[in-house]
C-alpha cells in the first residue's frame, strides 16, 4: 500500500493482491478484531497506574513513618551527587531555572495555550486544559497536607520554593501544562516530538530542583504522575482525538482523514464485508459536506461507489444541530438527537431504501460496512458517475419539473429531505438526483414539508428564474400550497450553503416568489413549549455557569 | 462508553468541588503539639535559632492562609469579632524595630518590643519577638469598635521552641540530617 498527496486530498492507493480475497462477505468470527479496532490508549492507563501505585504509596506514609524514612533516605542518597556538582558558576543559572519555573513557567505555557485554544474555537479543550490544572493543583493540595514532606533535609536550599515538597506543584503543573498544549494545539503526527520536548524540559527543570535542594528525586517523579496522568486521562475521555482532531489545514473536523490505519480499515472492510476491492479511497465534494465524510471509491474492475464516513464527532455535530433548531424553531423542530453512530447510519440507509421505494431518485444503497463497532460506519451507495451539482448548470423545464416531482413524491410518501441545497442535487445524464437523506423525516411536519418546497423552487430558480420555476410549479401544486411554502420560509429556514448561493446570484430570489405567490400570513415557526423554555434555560444556565467558572478557575489555577 | 464519559465528566465536577481548586497549598500551622508544618518553617527561615508554634486558638478565631516559603512564613488568621485578616503572624530572619517600644517578653529568650499605631477608633499594631537569627512579628488591624484586649488572647497562642530541640526530635524520630 502507498500514500500519496493529489490537489490537497489524501489519496490512499491500495494493492487488490494484499486483499484476503478468500474470505469474502464473511462473518467476524467471535474474538476477531474489526477492521479498525478501538485504540485502547496504553500511555493514559500506564499513567493512572502509575499514581494510584504514588496513592497507596501515600497512605502508606500517611499511616506509618516507616516508608517515609526509607524513602527520604534514598532520596537523599540519590541527590546527593547533584548537588556535589554546585560550583559558583552553575548555581546562579540553576537558580534561575528554578524561580523561572516556580514562578513563571505557568503564566508562560498556560496563556498562550488558552488564547490559542480559543482562538481556533476549541472551547472543550480550554475548559479541559482549566479543569486538569484545577484537578491537578487540588490534588496536590490534598496530598501534600497529609504526608507533609519537607524540603530536602541536610542541605544548604538555594532556590525558590514554597509550602510542601510532595507531589511537586512546579513540576505538575508544569506537566499538566505541556501536556494539555500539546493535546489542545499539537496535531497527532507531531505529538511525538511535542512531548520529546516536554520530556526535555521536566528533566532540565528537575535537575536544577535536584541542584538547589529544593525537591526530592520522588517529589518530581510524583508531581509529574499527578500532572500527566490526570491531564491525559482527561483529555482522552471528554476530548478524544478521533471525535476532536486537531488540524489546520482548513478542513472540515468532520472530515476524517482517510489514509494510514483508517484507510487500510475501510479497504478491508469493504473487502470483507461487501465484497468491494477497492484500488483507490479518496474524499469526494468535501465542500458540500459537513456532517460526514464523503468518499470516492474505486474498485479493482473500474466501478465506483460513493461512501459516507460517519464517526463519534459526527454524532456529536448531528446533537448539536438538533439542539440549535430546538432553541431557534422551537415545537415544530422538536426532535431527538441519534444515541449512537450504528443508529445515524442505520436511519440514513433506511432512508435511502424508503426514498427509493417511493419513487425519489436517490443513490442506490449497496450497503454498511462496519469500521469500529459502534464507532464508525461506512454508509456505500452507487456513485453519480459524470454528475454535476444542479447549481452549476442551466436548468431548463425538465429539470424544474422533476426537482418538483421530487417534492411531489416526497410529500404522498409523507416524507421530507430537510436539506435541499444545490449540493445535495446531483444531474446526471440530464436527470435529476437526490443526494444525502440523512436529515429525511417520516411523516414531517407540514411546516417542514412546505419549507422542502420553497427550498426546491430557489435553488432551481438558481439556474433559470423564478418565472419559469413558478410557473412549472403551478403545474403541480395549487396556489395556496405555493403561498404557504413562501409564507414558511425565511432566511433561518435556508441550509447555509442554499443561502450562500442566493447571496452569490445576487438577484432577490425569495422576495420574487413571495410577489408571485398568493399573500399568506407567514407561518410562525417561533413555537413556544415547556421543554423549549426549559431547555433554553438549561442552556443559558450551563453556559453563564461554564463561563464563570473557568474566569474564577484562572486565579486559582495561577494563571490570573 | 457515553456511561463512562458522563462518569468521568461527573467526578471531575465533584473532584474539582472538593479539592477546592485551590493553587495556594492548604497548609496546616506549625502546631505546638501535633505534626504540621513546623519542619518547613524552620527551612523557611533557616538562621532562626527560635522557631514560632501555636496552641489553640481563643474562641472565635480561625486560620485564613497559611504561606511557607524560602523567605518566609506567614499565617494570617481571621476572628468573629475583631474581622478577615485581624490578626497576621510573621516569621522573618530580621525585623525593623525602630519606632517600637521595648516591653518585658513573655517567650524568652525571645526580646518584645511594640508598635501601637492608635487604639481607636480601630486598633492597629505591630508586636515583634527578636531573636538570634530572626524574629516572630504580629500585625494588628482590627475592626472599629473591637477592645485591643483581643489581641492579647491571640497573642499567647504563640510559643517558641529552639531549632535544637526541634533538631533533635527529628535526629531521634526521623533523620539525622540537618534541619
Amino acid at each position: 500500500m502507498r500514500s500519496l498527496a493529489r490537489s490537497g486530498s489524501i489519496v490512499t492507493v491500495v494493492d487488490a493482491s494484499t486483499i484476503d480475497t478468500g474470505q469474502r462477505r464473511r462473518r467476524r468470527p467471535s474474538g476477531e478484531p474489526p477492521p479498525l479496532p478501538h485504540e485502547f490508549n496504553r500511555a493514559a492507563y500506564a499513567w493512572l497506574v502509575a499514581f494510584v501505585g504514588f496513592s497507596a504509596l501515600w497512605v502508606w506514609i500517611f499511616l506509618s513513618d516507616r516508608p517515609a524514612i526509607a524513602i527520604t533516605e534514598w532520596d537523599l542518597a540519590l541527590m546527593r551527587p547533584i548537588v556535589d556538582l554546585r560550583t559558583d558558576w552553575l548555581d546562579p543559572t540553576m537558580q534561575w531555572l528554578t524561580a523561572f519555573a516556580t514562578h513563571w513557567l505557568n503564566p508562560l505555557i498556560g496563556w498562550p495555550t488558552l488564547v490559542a485554544a480559543l482562538w481556533f474555537r476549541r472551547i472543550r479543550h480550554s475548559l479541559l486544559l482549566i479543569a486538569s490544572l484545577s484537578l491537578v493543583n487540588g490534588t496536590v493540595n490534598l496530598v501534600a497536607a497529609r504526608i507533609l514532606r519537607p524540603r530536602p533535609l541536610g542541605f544548604e536550599i538555594i532556590g525558590d520554593w514554597e509550602g510542601f515538597a510532595q507531589p511537586s506543584r512546579t513540576i505538575a503543573n508544569l506537566t499538566a501544562l505541556a501536556v494539555g498544549a500539546t493535546l489542545t494545539l499539537v496535531p497527532l503526527t507531531h505529538r511525538r516530538t511535542a512531548y520529546v520536548v516536554t520530556a526535555v524540559v521536566v528533566v532540565v527543570v528537575g535537575f536544577a530542583m535536584l541542584y538547589t535542594a529544593v525537591l526530592h528525586p520522588t517529589d518530581i517523579v510524583a508531581g509529574a504522575t499527578v500532572g500527566i496522568a490526570f491531564t491525559l486521562v482527561l483529555f482522552r475521555a471528554l476530548a478524544p482525538e478521533s471525535v476532536f482532531p486537531i488540524t489546520y489545514d482548513g478542513r472540515k473536523t468532520a472530515h476524517l482523514d482517510v489514509d494510514g490505519a483508517r484507510g487500510e480499515a475501510i479497504r478491508l472492510g469493504l473487502a470483507r464485508q461487501l465484497d468491494i476491492d477497492a484500488v483507490d479511497v479518496r474524499h469526494v465534494g468535501l465542500e458540500g459536506s459537513a456532517g460526514s465524510t464523503p468518499l470516492r471509491i474505486e474498485a479493482v474492475d473500474g466501478v465506483l461507489y460513493f461512501g459516507k464516513l460517519y464517526a463519534r464527532s459526527h454524532l456529536r455535530s448531528d446533537r448539536s444541530y438538533k439542539l440549535w433548531r430546538t432553541l431557534v424553531y422551537g415545537r415544530l423542530e422538536d426532535e431527538q438527537h441519534f444515541t449512537s453512530v450504528r443508529r445515524l447510519i442505520q436511519h440514513e440507509h433506511y432512508m435511502l431504501h424508503l426514498m427509493a421505494e417511493s419513487g425519489v431518485p436517490v443513490c442506490k444503497p449497496v450497503g454498511i460496512v462496519e469500521i469500529t463497532p459502534d464507532r464508525e460506519y461506512l454508509l456505500v451507495t452507487e456513485f453519480v458517475n459524470g454528475g454535476v451539482e444542479i447549481g452549476e448548470i442551466d436548468i431548463g423545464d425538465e429539470l424544474i419539473d422533476e426537482g418538483l416531482g421530487v417534492v411531489e413524491t416526497m410529500w404522498a410518501a409523507g416524507l421530507a429531505h430537510r436539506d435541499i441545497k444545490p449540493a445535495n442535487l446531483m444531474v446526471e445524464d440530464g436527470h435529476l438526483r437526490v443526494i444525502d437523506v440523512g436529515f429525511g423525516q417520516i411523516r414531517p411536519s407540514p411546516w417542514r414539508q412546505a419549507v422542502d418546497l420553497a427550498n426546491m423552487m430557489l435553488v432551481l430558480a438558481l439556474g433559470s428564474s423564478p418565472e419559469q420555476v413558478y410557473g412549472r410549479a403551478r403545474e403541480r401544486f395549487s396556489d395556496d400550497e405555493l403561498g404557504e411554502a413562501f409564507a414558511a420560509s425565511k432566511g433561518v429556514t435556508l441550509p447555509s450553503a442554499l443561502r450562500r448561493s442566493l447571496r452569490q446570484d445576487g438577484r432577490e430570489l425569495l422576495g420574487r416568489f413571495r410577489e408571485l405567490a398568493p399573500a399568506r400570513r407567514p407561518v410562525s415557526i417561533q413555537r413556544w413549549s415547556l421543554r423549549r423554555v426549559g431547555l433554553t434555560l438549561w442552556v443559558v444556565v450551563v453556559a453563564v455557569a461554564i463561563a464563570s467558572m473557568f474566569i474564577s478557575s484562572l486565579g486559582d489555577v495561577g494563571l490570573r | 462508553m457515553r456511561v463512562v464519559r458522563h462518569g468521568v465528566l461527573a467526578a471531575v465536577l465533584v473532584a474539582v468541588g472538593f479539592t477546592g481548586c485551590s493553587v495556594e497549598q492548604t497548609l496546616p500551622p506549625p502546631h505546638c503539639e501535633q505534626s504540621g508544618s513546623g519542619l518547613i518553617v524552620a527551612q523557611s527561615v533557616p538562621t532562626a535559632s527560635q522557631l514560632p508554634c501555636l496552641t489553640d486558638l481563643p474562641a472565635g478565631w480561625s486560620f485564613a492562609t497559611v504561606r511557607i516559603n524560602e523567605h518566609h512564613s506567614t499565617i494570617t488568621m481571621d476572628s468573629d469579632r475583631a474581622g478577615e485578616g485581624a490578626a497576621v503572624l510573621r516569621f522573618e530572619d530580621s525585623c525593623d524595630v525602630s519606632g517600637a517600644a521595648s516591653v518585658p517578653s513573655e517567650l524568652p529568650p525571645a526580646e518584645r518590643y511594640d508598635a501601637i499605631e492608635q487604639v481607636r477608633p480601630s486598633f492597629r499594631a505591630e508586636r515583634f519577638y527578636v531573636f538570634e537569627g530572626g524574629c516572630v512579628f504580629w500585625t494588628f488591624d482590627f475592626d472599629k469598635g473591637v477592645s485591643a484586649t483581643e489581641s492579647v488572647a491571640i497573642g499567647d497562642s504563640l510559643a517558641l521552641v529552639s531549632r535544637a530541640e526541634l533538631q533533635q526530635s527529628v535526629s531521634e524520630s526521623f533523620l539525622d540530617e540537618e534541619i
